[in-house]
């Protein structure tokens, strides 16, 4: 039977960044920023959401008097992100 | 992008989960300088030591080695003076632990052979040492010149032991020529290249 596909993953942008954030060890915001092509409001808002449901870790630091945040996924994270691709090829075998 | 949730397919899903991965895969660090400053310094050293024993012939040939310590200022400043790279990946994470291993295990060679005195074997010990490095960092970012920088190595370390000591410094140099210097060039080159055709 198919199964609903996780709806805070099931999101373009948010998606776009578990998946950047599933294939490095931590990356930094300018990086999301310009690898998704969003802007810095849209994306700090999605960053958030995924915080929230306990997906990333956001660290805030200052190196040389400006502000950097790093996000990193976590175990949660990964196995949500495991779990929706499964969904996804299910999904799509149902489709064909 | 937009945070698009109302009209996005499963099919979408897939199209954006395979073009960010695709974008990660050329976050590509520039990994040549460190070969180029430990190689060149390395070179410059074995060499000079060979000119000091043959040519000027001085007993202190030792201190040809000396120029190692330009490789930590240069290290330590680049280091502080460098802004954090934006993405680290564990491929990035695993080749620092393998070089932080080196480093500590090179460290007790030279302690080994000052106290023990008979640095003339030194040279074969330190060169299968730094072809570790060069075939773990090769295989592990996919450069085929790293992993027969560190072939190069093990030809020459069995060259070695028919040899004398004073030859060896010699061919440490020839050595790290052909596993750091080159490969490092190399390695810069394919960088630039890579940096040229990123998607972003």
């Amino acid at each position: 039977m198919f199964k609903d596909l996780n709806p805070i993953l099931h999101s373009q942008l948010r998606l776009a960044v578990v998946s950047i954030l599933i294939s490095v060890k931590e990356a930094e915001f300018t990086y999301l920023r310009e690898k998704t092509d969003a802007t810095a409001g849209n994306l700090s808002v999605q960053i958030n959401k995924l915080k929230e449901a306990g997906y990333i870790d956001v660290t805030k630091t200052f190196k040389d008097n400006y502000p950097q945040t790093i996000c990193k996924i976590t175990p949660q994270g990964v196995q949500a992100f495991e779990e929706y691709v499964r969904d996804l090829q299910s999904y799509l075998n149902i489709k064909k | 992008m937009e945070n698009n949730t109302e009209n996005f397919s499963p099919e979408d899903s897939l199209r954006v989960i395979q073009t960010m991965i695709d974008k990660t895969k050329t976050s590509v660090v520039d990994n040549s300088f460190y070969f180029l400053v430990w190689g060149w310094l390395v070179f410059s050293g074995a060499l000079l030591q060979y000119i000091l024993v043959v040519f000027v012939k001085t007993p202190a040939n030792g201190a040809a080695w000396n120029v190692m310590f330009l490789g930590f200022i240069i290290s330590i400043v680049r280091r502080v003076k460098n802004k954090p790279p934006r993405v680290k990946t564990f491929i990035d994470e695993g080749l620092a632990s393998i070089w932080l291993c080196i480093f500590v295990v090179q460290i007790l060679i030279v302690i080994i052979f000052l106290r023990r005195g008979d640095w003339e074997h030194c040279y074969p010990i330190f060169l299968i040492l730094y072809s570790v490095g060069c075939f773990l960092t090769g295989r592990m970012l996919k450069f085929p010149p790293l992993v027969w920088g560190a072939a190069a190595c093990w030809a020459i370390v069995i060259l070695m032991t028919f040899v004398d000591a004073v030859t060896n410094m010699l061919l440490t140099s020839g050595a790290v020529l052909l596993s750091y210097i080159i490969p490092g060039y190399l390695l810069r080159g394919e960088y630039k290249k890579q940096l040229l055709n990123q998607p972003n």
